[in-house]
């Protein structure tokens, strides 16, 4: 446990020594809120429906591939870089087993995605400052968000565990988190309906739809869960294989 | 406290290290001499449990590293030889860091940094990110960060490598003062660092063990022929058939420089010329600049070692190569020592 503290501790703040963090923080700010800005504007056209702010917020395509992008780049260095340094070897060479490793660099990859949100909580802050805003929509996006984000940076983590080179990573991941995308929106092609309903539990879309109304699903929290373990399972196998190389 | 029984390891069918055999003893330095290319680091990583043998146990002060990884490398403090810090952390956040990773408590991790940044001399820069270092004292800083948890067995790959004449004076004396406290096993593919450093000697190559022992009994065992080398006064043309005519001396050839003429000979086993040559000189009245006897080095073993291993069909089929068995039973050595 005391390691599992020190790397996510290390990984997390070693973000913040790499200029791309904060490349990646300021297009992410910048492209939040040239949406948060388009999202009110519309919003004051009258005859825009009245549906609820944040849904409006995270289901559109920009969001979306915005996300996956960021994901990727966020997961992409967590376990290439130290296998391209060699730095693996002396943390490998520790009393740690390769799962407190991947659970621990996964852990800080995510804590990094969450600290790029942090500044938009400012956006329902300003918002209800001028009208009463529904706690639950709010909360629940985040939770949303939250649980999204880890799937798309376990996903990444895997493709980390990969390769030894970041770029390869990240293009990797990105195909990744893709495929995790697209199994759910593929329920629109399928006409037998058990397995229609089975493919919306992976929609990711409706996922978010569902947490931008405030309605909290066990099952997504399941579906997030069991796949992110499933990511972090396969990603301890493959640097337990790679170890030497 | 550190044992290595018939260790093996291919890769994709080529071996790289076979049937390497050894103990490390409490408190010894052993130090694992090869070329590059021997097959040290495959070895260091797999007692170090970061490579999986093909054959083999390695045990850690009693703990099976394969089947107990946790326990064993707690034991265990090693420094690769692509020695990779992480250059953003200073250089106490990064021994601290270590100390976390190796389970010591929160409470003595504080004191423990301080204690390893001191025993390494790294204090003095201990506020400095890693990336302003120096190679040396990255070096050190790396041994501060294997032996904070304060580990039974140092594991040190090429320790002094790429560092300058100061800087390799000053590992060698801290890795010397770390045996009163730990068991340590060291590679290196430099001679003298063998000489001044370790207790025990295993020279390996292409994989095995080829020899074994303190550097001493080896310089005993493989001693060559004994020799001289004698300058003289002069250009004197005859003195290597002068000296070529007394008893006891083998060969000896002329090498001719400017007002110095130097003969290099060869003697028999025991023989001691140097009298004799001594008489000579002063009958033909030569004037004797110097005499000086010739000591088999480790480098000599060594080479002659590895190039016995060079010879066409050595690693063919048979079990034991020739240069095995002239290195005397390495087995038998390590357990005596």
């Amino acid at each position: 446990m005391r390691a599992f503290v020190a790397i996510l501790r290390r990984e997390f703040f070693a973000y913040f020594f790499s200029p791309l963090a904060w490349v990646v923080l300021t297009a992410f700010l910048l492209i939040n809120g040239v949406l948060f800005n388009g999202i009110l504007q519309a919003l004051n056209q009258p005859e825009t429906p009245r549906t609820a702010f944040l849904s409006l917020f995270f289901n559109n395509v920009f969001y979306w591939i915005f996300m996956m992008l960021v994901s990727s780049v966020i997961a992409m260095r967590l376990l290439s870089e130290e296998r391209k340094s060699g730095s693996i070897e002396t943390l490998l060479t520790a009393p740690v087993t390769e799962v407190t490793v991947v659970a621990a660099k996964f852990v800080a990859g995510w804590a990094f995605f969450l600290f790029l949100w942090l500044p938009t909580v400012l956006y329902p802050v300003m918002l209800s400052s001028h009208g009463k805003l529904d706690a639950g929509p709010v909360a629940g996006g985040y939770l949303g968000i939250a649980l999204i984000g880890a799937l798309f940076i376990s996903a990444g983590t895997l493709a980390s565990a990969l390769t030894k080179n970041q770029i390869v990573a990240a293009v990797t991941g990105f195909g990744f988190i893709i495929c995790v995308f697209f199994i759910g929106v593929f329920k629109e092609f399928v006409t037998d309906p058990s397995l229609r309903e089975a493919l919306a539990y992976l929609n990711l879309l409706e996922h978010m739809d569902d947490f931008s109304r405030g309605i909290i699903d066990t099952r997504r929290l399941v579906y997030v869960a069991s796949t992110v373990v499933f990511f972090l399972f396969l990603s301890s196998k493959a640097l337990e294989a790679n170890k030497g190389r | 406290m550190l044992e290595v029984q018939g260790l093996s390891k291919s890769f994709f069918g080529t071996p790289a290290v076979e049937d390497v055999s050894f103990q490390v003893g409490s408190g010894e330095i052993l130090g694992f001499l090869g070329p590059n290319g021997a097959g040290k680091t495959t070895t260091m990583r797999m007692i170090t449990g970061f490579l999986p043998p093909t054959a083999g146990t390695v045990t850690l002060d009693g703990i099976d590293i394969s089947e107990h990884a946790i326990e064993a490398k707690r034991q265990l403090g090693y420094l690769p030889e692509s020695l990779a810090l992480y250059p953003e952390m200073r250089v106490r956040e990064y021994v601290r860091f270590r100390a976390e990773l190796c389970g010591v408590p929160r409470r003595d991790a504080a004191a423990r940094t301080r204690e390893a940044l001191a025993t390494c001399f790294v204090d003095d820069v201990a506020d400095r990110p890693i990336s302003n270092l120096s190679k040396g004292y990255r070096q050190r800083v790396g041994l501060a960060g294997a032996l904070v948890h304060r580990p039974k067995v140092l594991v040190l790959d090429e320790p002094t490598v790429g560092l300058d004449p100061r800087q390799i004076m000053k590992v060698r004396e801290l890795i010397r003062n770390l045996r009163k406290d730990h068991t340590i096993l060291l590679s290196t593919h430099i001679l003298p660092e063998v000489e001044l450093v370790c207790d025990r000697v295993l020279i390996i190559d292409r994989g095995r063990i080829v020899a074994s022992g303190t550097p001493e009994t080896l310089r005993q065992e493989m001693a060559q022929t004994p020799g001289l080398t004698v300058a003289l006064k002069g250009e004197l043309t005859d003195a290597d058939s002068v000296i070529r005519q007394l008893p006891g001396v083998v060969r000896a050839a002329r090498i001719g420089a400017g007002g110095e003429t130097r003969v290099v000979l060869e003697t028999v086993q025991g023989a001691d010329v140097r009298e004799a040559i001594f008489r000579e000189v002063v009958a033909r009245s030569w004037t004797l600049l110097e005499m000086t006897p010739r000591q088999a080095s480790l480098e000599d073993i060594f080479v002659r070692l590895v190039s016995a291993e060079n010879r066409p069909g050595a690693e063919a089929e048979g079990e034991h190569p020739p240069a095995v068995e002239a290195a005397g039973q390495p087995g038998s050595e390590a357990h005596r020592a």
